[in-house]
């Protein structure tokens, strides 16, 4: 075992492309295998004709990356952007502050759980524990009718609130562990070194805190709204269904529509947007310290 | 070594908490709730724990989603966590398009994912089952553990994993033993998220999933849409008591550790 | 690639379109073929004759829509391990086995389905020598248009689609699907979540066909689905029994069958079925061509044929027994839609290429 491991510290160390290569081996081909060549047949698809009952015919076309260029198309476009937006940002300003005390606490173990915990019950029996309390007849009405805050129960249900609620909900844990896994190697003695030089709470926080957290609030920023982009259904069961969001719309092309290329192109528009935007994110994280430390 | 934290902070994280387990409490307590509907208090039960046994569907789609989530947690851990350390470590033209491919697998529509690896299957003559849906959980979950253990890996100080090589470390020894556990909590992050996505995955899965390999979501989504049986908050809770006891147990056994390497 | 430079004059666009065409149509043919086909073991479903019976039996149907002994029933007279898998969404469930997924010995489709699964090439016809019972169906089922020859389905259990109301909350039946258009009961009122069955009643509510492809009449529905919407509290479909219950909503566009039961913890819940009429659903059971076990699924579908078996279905879900033997079984059935009824009433047809343009006409009413 040990001789292998010498011939193997040797190989890697005559060939520093190569550890470079088996790291990233195994999971680029995986993902190659089993998401990138899926795509690419999905990617085909798109430009083909639509079959009558489903599927594609043969040939090829652009009608529907151009019928997606529709208002009707890019407004829904546009609002799905603006939700996952709204979603990041509630789930930034929440989340910081718990991953902050979580790093900084001593049961750290223990908060980190319960953060995770709500997440191995269903998603849609936890959707529908909200829809319990948010109902008009629901808790939260009930107590507060009954504590005297208001007179008559207040809409709750099926308002763009609830989504927002169920938005964070489901995604709060993606903006806190990164940022936690960021904040947490924090060295404290950096923030010392900024109190003794006399630097105000606030100060701290931006020149210090912050700064050496970004990655991981990039990271948590992505890890929300990147997928709060391709969802749906909490707006659906929350929101009444009352709004279409991208999701939605290439859910009916695969289902009621039957135009799987139509739906497959918008994926593909939804694919490119978020291309572009995660790599803009990415370099305005590598910027400050330009350098790979090595 | 101070660590205080500011009032509002601890105001915000006690809110959020109160707010996340809100529904979950209601949800246990309708699993004791003798009414069908889930629409008010009419008695204590505990039929519906009762039916629970009966319900070989509910208990084989349990034992499905714990099988697929812990092997493709497994695996997408360590490959995802492989990957994080390429991009994190050197430097190569395509890097940064790599990391954002990256993110496609969790933008991309579940049913596009899921009706493209189904085409997939079928011409490769895959029989359709848990090792189908378990490769479809590796692949998105790839991208879960890669991007958070990515996050944790920016700015960690190498010095001491250099200083580990300079004592005459061989760098499999110094990555071993200097860079894993300073990587831990990003890896322990990510296998997290990671499992809590297979464990709830609905779309992909119901798609690529054979006969008879139906995870405990695929069984629980019709019981909850159509009709919110009381005996699907029965399975919830029982799953929220069993992990807080394995976590605590987990939590229990590697405490004494930090101690007993200290001391030896 | 300069225009021009060919013998013959072609557009660069129309080349284009040529040969990409022709090096797309080798994976589009592949997915093409990937549809619908199987490789099932013995006899293979469709043939006349079946081979001896099978140990085994896959059924891909919703959930909770079987009676709780039924297959417990099947298996110990049968001797066969019966596997019951669920979908939540009739429409997933096609796009899957249009994807090609196999496995399934039976499966139940609603029947603008059944001519989607015919097309792609996924049915094989019934081999009616082993259904013995098929007499027992009401004819009132049998020749419909989604299987004019009763060549490949049995039905399942059938229903229609009307209003769900609280009696004690609103004041008069609603006997018109206007009642969406009008106030009251304003922020209260809910319709299914279901592109067929939204435009479907505005269509109705003019007069014209639940099937309709025409581009006016399309128009005229969309424009009242949208004045409808503000009217709404939410586009639901099953969860809204748990709503009605509770009196959250009031009044629900909802089938018979889910009325019912959720009628047994609220009874003040009522339904009607409007007088523009609406549509009749019927599920049917199907055999995939692809079937592993051909056998016993007809010997399944035989023992659902049974007039208990039947009954014992009924039921347990609450909705309509195709099974006219079965009727005098059941303490509470669903009685066969009158004459007068039934000249209100339609089946849902596969839309053809006009699903785009309904397709487009929701996403319209959503944005709204």
């Amino acid at each position: 075992m040990r001789t292998f491991r010498r011939r193997l510290l040797a190989l890697l160390a005559r060939r520093p492309g190569l550890e470079a290569a088996s790291l990233l081996a195994p999971g680029t081909l995986w993902l190659l295998a089993f998401f990138a060549v899926p795509m690419l047949l999905m990617l085909a698809a798109s430009f083909m004709p639509r079959g009558m009952y489903g599927g594609v015919d043969p040939g090829f076309t652009l009608e529907h990356y151009r019928r997606f260029l529709d208002p009707l198309y890019l407004q829904v476009l546009g609002r799905t952007v603006v939700w996952a937006g709204a979603a990041t940002v509630a789930c930034l300003l929440l989340g910081y502050p718990v991953a902050w005390v979580i790093s900084r606490s001593r049961h750290r173990g223990l908060l980190l759980f319960l953060i995770v915990l709500p997440f191995w019950t269903s998603f849609l029996v936890r959707t529908f524990a909200m829809i319990f309390l948010l109902r008009d007849t629901g808790l939260v009405n009930s107590l507060l009718l009954r504590v005297g805050l208001i007179s008559q129960p207040m809409t709750l249900l099926y308002t763009p609130f609830a989504v927002l609620l169920g938005l964070v909900y489901g995604f709060l844990p993606f903006m806190v562990l990164p940022i936690y896994a960021s904040l947490e190697k924090l060295d404290p003695s950096l923030l010392e070194a900024a109190l003794v030089l006399g630097a105000r709470p606030r100060a701290r926080f931006f020149t210090v805190t912050l700064p050496l957290s970004l990655p991981g609030v990039i990271a948590g920023c992505l890890l929300v709204f990147v997928p709060a982009l391709g969802s749906f259904i909490t707006s659906d069961l929350l929101g009444g269904a009352k709004q279409v969001m991208i999701g939605n719309l290439v859910q009916n092309q695969f289902t009621s529509a039957r135009n799987w290329p139509f739906g497959s192109a918008v994926s593909f528009a939804l694919m490119a947007l978020v291309l572009v935007t995660v790599m803009a994110s990415l370099r305005l994280r590598d910027r400050p310290s330009g350098e790979v430390t090595r | 070594m101070t660590r205080r934290v500011s009032r509002g902070a601890l105001l915000v994280t006690g809110a959020v908490y109160l707010f996340l387990h809100l529904p979950v409490l209601v949800l246990a307590i309708f699993s004791v709730n003798a009414s069908r509907y889930s629409v008010a208090w009419t008695g204590f039960t505990l039929d519906w724990y009762r039916k629970l046994a009966g319900r070989a569907d509910l208990l084989r789609g349990l034992r499905a989603s714990l099988i697929v989530g812990s092997v493709s947690t497994a695996v997408a851990t360590v490959f995802g966590t492989l990957l994080a350390l390429a991009l994190a470590r050197n430097r190569f033209r395509t890097r940064r398009a790599i990391e954002g491919f990256l993110y496609l697998p969790i933008v991309t529509p579940e049913i596009v994912v899921g009706i493209s690896l189904l085409v997939l299957f079928v011409l490769l003559r895959v029989p359709l089952g848990l090792a189908t849906i378990t490769i479809a959980h590796i692949a998105f979950n790839i991208a879960f553990v890669a991007v958070v253990v990515r996050a944790r890996l920016d700015g960690l100080d190498r010095s001491l994993e250099e200083a580990a090589l300079m004592l005459g470390a061989d760098e499999l020894t110094a990555f071993r033993t200097v860079t894993v556990p300073q990587l831990w909590p990003g890896i322990i992050a990510g296998a997290l998220l990671a499992f809590t996505t297979s464990f709830d995955d609905y779309v992909i899965t119901s798609l690529v999933a054979g006969t008879g390999s139906s995870t405990l979501p695929v069984v629980v989504y019709g019981m909850v849409r159509r009709n919110v049986e009381p005996t699907v908050n029965a399975i919830s809770t029982l799953i929220l008591l069993v992990t807080s006891l394995l976590i605590w147990l987990a939590f229990r056994l590697t405490r004494e550790r930090p101690l007993a390497a200290a001391r030896g | 690639m300069a225009e021009g430079s060919f013998p013959i004059s072609i557009s660069r666009r129309d080349f284009l379109e040529r040969t990409l065409g022709a090096s797309l149509s080798v994976p589009a043919l592949a997915l093409l073929e990937s549809c619908g086909r199987g490789r099932p073991a013995g006899p293979r479903a469709g043939s006349t004759e079946l081979g001896p019976l099978e140990p085994e039996l896959n059924i891909y149907n919703w959930s909770d829509y079987i009676g709780p002994d039924v297959i417990p029933g099947f298996e110990k007279e049968f001797g066969v391990k019966v596997t019951y898998d669920t979908f939540e969404s009739s429409e997933e469930m096609v796009a899957k086995l249009q994807a090609g997924a196999t496995g399934y010995d039976l499966v139940v489709p609603p029947t603008y389905a059944v001519a989607v699964l015919l097309a792609s090439g996924v049915l094989a016809p019934l081999s009616l020598k082993y259904l013995t019972n098929l007499g027992n169906i009401s004819p009132l089922f049998r020749g419909l248009a989604h299987d004019p020859d009763n060549k490949f389905t049995v039905p399942w259990q059938w229903g229609m689609t009307g209003i769900a109301w609280r009696k004690d909350l609103v004041k008069a039946p609603p006997e018109s699907w206007s009642v969406f258009l009008g106030r009251e009961p304003r922020g209260k009122m809910t319709m299914l979540d279901d592109v067929r069955d939204v435009i479907g009643v505005f269509l109705r509510l003019r007069g014209h066909s639940i099937n309709s492809t025409d581009p006016g009449e399309l128009e005229a529905a969309r424009q009242d689905a949208i004045a409808a919407k503000a009217n709404l509290k939410a586009y639901l479909s099953a969860p809204v029994k748990a709503q009605l219950i509770a009196g959250d909503v009031w009044l629900a566009q909802l089938w018979n069958g889910d009325a019912a039961q959720a009628r047994r913890e609220q009874p003040a819940l009522e339904w009607i079925l409007p007088r523009e009429g609406s549509t009749l659903w019927i599920d049917s059971l199907v055999v995939p061509k692809a079937a592993p076990h051909p056998r016993a699924a007809h010997e399944f579908i035989n023992y659902i044929l049974r007039p208990a078996i039947g009954a014992m279905v009924s039921a347990a879900t609450g909705y309509g027994s195709p099974n006219q033997a079965a009727m005098p079984l059941l303490s509470d059935p669903v009685p066969y839609p009158s004459a007068n009824e039934l000249a209100r009433l339609e089946i849902q047809k596969d839309l053809g290429r006009a699903s785009g343009l309904w397709d487009e006409i929701w996403t319209q009413i959503k944005s709204a």
